[in-house]
């Protein structure tokens, strides 16, 4: 009657070997990018293009950003694909190089010598993409099933080499000069290619698939996640030509409105999801991704204002930028890991403690493998933080800036608190 | 959608038994949830044969579940075999939970 399709060894999800490393040092990259936040304060007054904002924006690109969205996509990636991570070791090669490769790039920014030091750390982190990439094609072309969120994935790490490059061939234009103008010129396109076809391809191409799954939610809408892909990708590709070919800052607007059209588009897709849910009640960490899908549209008026007060002022409004910047970091990126975190690693520990302990007892459920207490209290204090360090950016008061901070380092605190709390978690059977 | 069986009174033991093993996630039990297909018991050969599903391929929690079915049928049947039969064909979907599973999810 029912053809037997797998046996469980065949559909075994990626081993927790693979991710936790990944997940571990995120958490130690937020909380010394939060601390660095707060002896750094100062530099936010003054300009984006600063070696301490440098620092801190590719701790949290690379370090907690990258390194997260690597280690939650070993794990996620089979479930998405239907299909087997192709190799572990190529994993830990892709943690090994960017865990030696990312200190040695921020702290060259910190100090702001592009020299070997950095050159190295920029090769070992395009060398750990190069490794994910291939592990990530091999695993996608090997799978039976090709689907959406695959080509999200796929499309998102491809851009995501083309940042790691023109971000290495940066740093060596400091000094050699293969490109035609100065590092910074090319900055926005560096940030922009990350953010971008990054983070928030990859971050819809995943959450597309998990948000419905983790709401019970009847609802799919491909077409639609099709007009998001190419709404994002055509804008980029669109930002990249009129970066080269025209002058007139105004033509970026028409790149921003694709993008605000994708996100308006991926919160409808949410929104629809949560409307034809089976599960009425939902979690903490879910509302805390879901309310980062709402932070996405704010950076996106940041950036239309930017573009505006160029085109239209010609000046740079200085405090606009870098309160775009840290609002994509430290508030839509930071929000949706810190949901995404406690909904994906309770998982990967219990299934390695409660591995076979089927028929020992009553196992506790995943999601009480952390101290929901101490999850809230994060909360509270990241949201309080965000607000007081955007206030301190606009009102160019070191005092918001300082206290925005050390609600941030709290948060971070909060957040490591609980990460370990899960990673030590002991057998407990009633 | 509900489970088929060889009418042997012990495929309702089986059923009872198998509504205590959980999705950890979701907090439903594996028979209202619907990834029961099939339970037949050979008494010839003393063996039950379970076909089961996942709610997606690769499910993290996937192991963990098929080893609670089998040692929840193992404990229940002990002069048993158990053979596991996992298929996504047809693949799992909302429509298989049971109203009972619906309601719970709707609490």
């Amino acid at each position: 009657m029912f053809a037997p399709s797998a046996n469980i060894a065949q559909v075994k999800t990626t081993s927790y070997k693979v991710a936790l490393p990944f997940y571990l040092y995120a958490a130690v990259s937020f909380l010394a990018a939060t601390l660095l936040l707060f002896t750094s304060s100062s530099t936010f007054l003054i300009h984006y293009f600063q070696p301490h904002v440098l620092a801190i924006t590719h701790i949290m690109a690379l370090g907690w950003g990258t390194m997260i969205i690597l280690g939650a996509s070993h794990q996620l990636v089979p479930v998405i694909i239907e299909g087997k991570l192709y190799s572990n070791t190529l994993a830990h090669s892709s943690f090994i190089l960017a865990a030696v490769g990312i200190p040695l790039l921020a702290y060259s920014f910190y100090i702001f010598n592009m020299g070997e030091l950095a050159r190295c750390g920029g090769v070992l982190v395009l060398l750990s993409i190069l490794a994910y990439i291939i592990n990530l094609s091999v695993s996608i072309l090997k799978s039976k099933s090709e689907n959406v969120h695959a080509i999200f994935v796929l499309t998102a790490a491809a851009w995501l080499l083309f940042t790691a490059s023109l971000g290495l061939t940066l740093v060596y234009n400091f000094t050699l000069p293969l490109l035609s103008h100065d590092s910074v010129h090319y900055l926005p396109l560096h940030a922009h290619a990350g953010i971008i076809g990054w983070f928030l391809l990859l971050v819809i191409g995943v959450a597309s698939r998990l948000i419905p799954m983790f709401l019970i939610s009847k609802y799919n809408n491909v077409k639609l996640l099709w007009w998001i892909y190419f709404f994002i990708n055509a804008a980029l590709i669109l930002y990249i030509i009129l970066f080269y070919f025209s002058g007139n800052e105004s033509f970026t607007l028409l790149p921003a409105l694709m993008l605000l059209a994708a996100i308006m588009l991926f919160i409808f897709f949410c929104y629809k999801a949560m409307r034809q849910r089976l599960r009425r009640q939902i979690d903490e960490q879910i509302k805390t991704s879901l309310l980062s899908v709402v932070i996405m549209i704010v950076p996106v008026f940041l950036l239309a204002a930017i573009i505006i007060s160029l085109a239209f002022i010609s000046k740079q409004n200085i405090r606009l930028v870098l309160s775009y910047g840290f609002l994509i970091f430290f508030g839509w990126l930071t929000a949706m890991i810190l949901g995404m975190t406690f909904k994906t690693l309770p998982f990967i520990v219990w299934n390695k403690v409660y591995h076979h302990a089927s028929s020992a007892g009553k196992t506790p459920n995943p999601k009480d493998l952390f101290a929901h207490k101490y999850f809230k209290m994060m909360m509270y204090s990241y949201i309080a933080g965000l607000i007081f360090f955007i206030a301190g950016i606009f009102s160019s008061l070191i005092v918001l800036l300082k206290c925005g901070a050390v609600l941030l380092i709290i948060a971070a605190f909060l957040y490591n608190l609980n990460v370990i709390k899960i990673v030590l978690h002991k057998r407990v059977i009633k | 959608m509900s489970v088929i069986t060889n009418n042997n009174p012990k495929c309702r033991m089986a059923l009872v038994a198998l509504q205590n093993v959980y999705d950890p996630e979701i907090g439903l039990n594996v028979v209202d949830l619907g990834l029961i297909y099939q339970l037949d018991f050979d008494e010839e050969q003393k063996k039950i044969f379970c076909t089961m599903t996942l709610t997606t391929q690769y499910c993290p929690m996937g192991e963990n579940i098929t080893d609670n079915v089998k040692t929840s049928l193992k404990e229940t049947f002990k002069n048993y075999e158990v053979e596991l039969n996992l298929t996504f064909n047809p693949a799992w979907n909302y429509e298989m939970i049971s109203n009972e599973g619906k309601e719970f999810l709707n609490r």
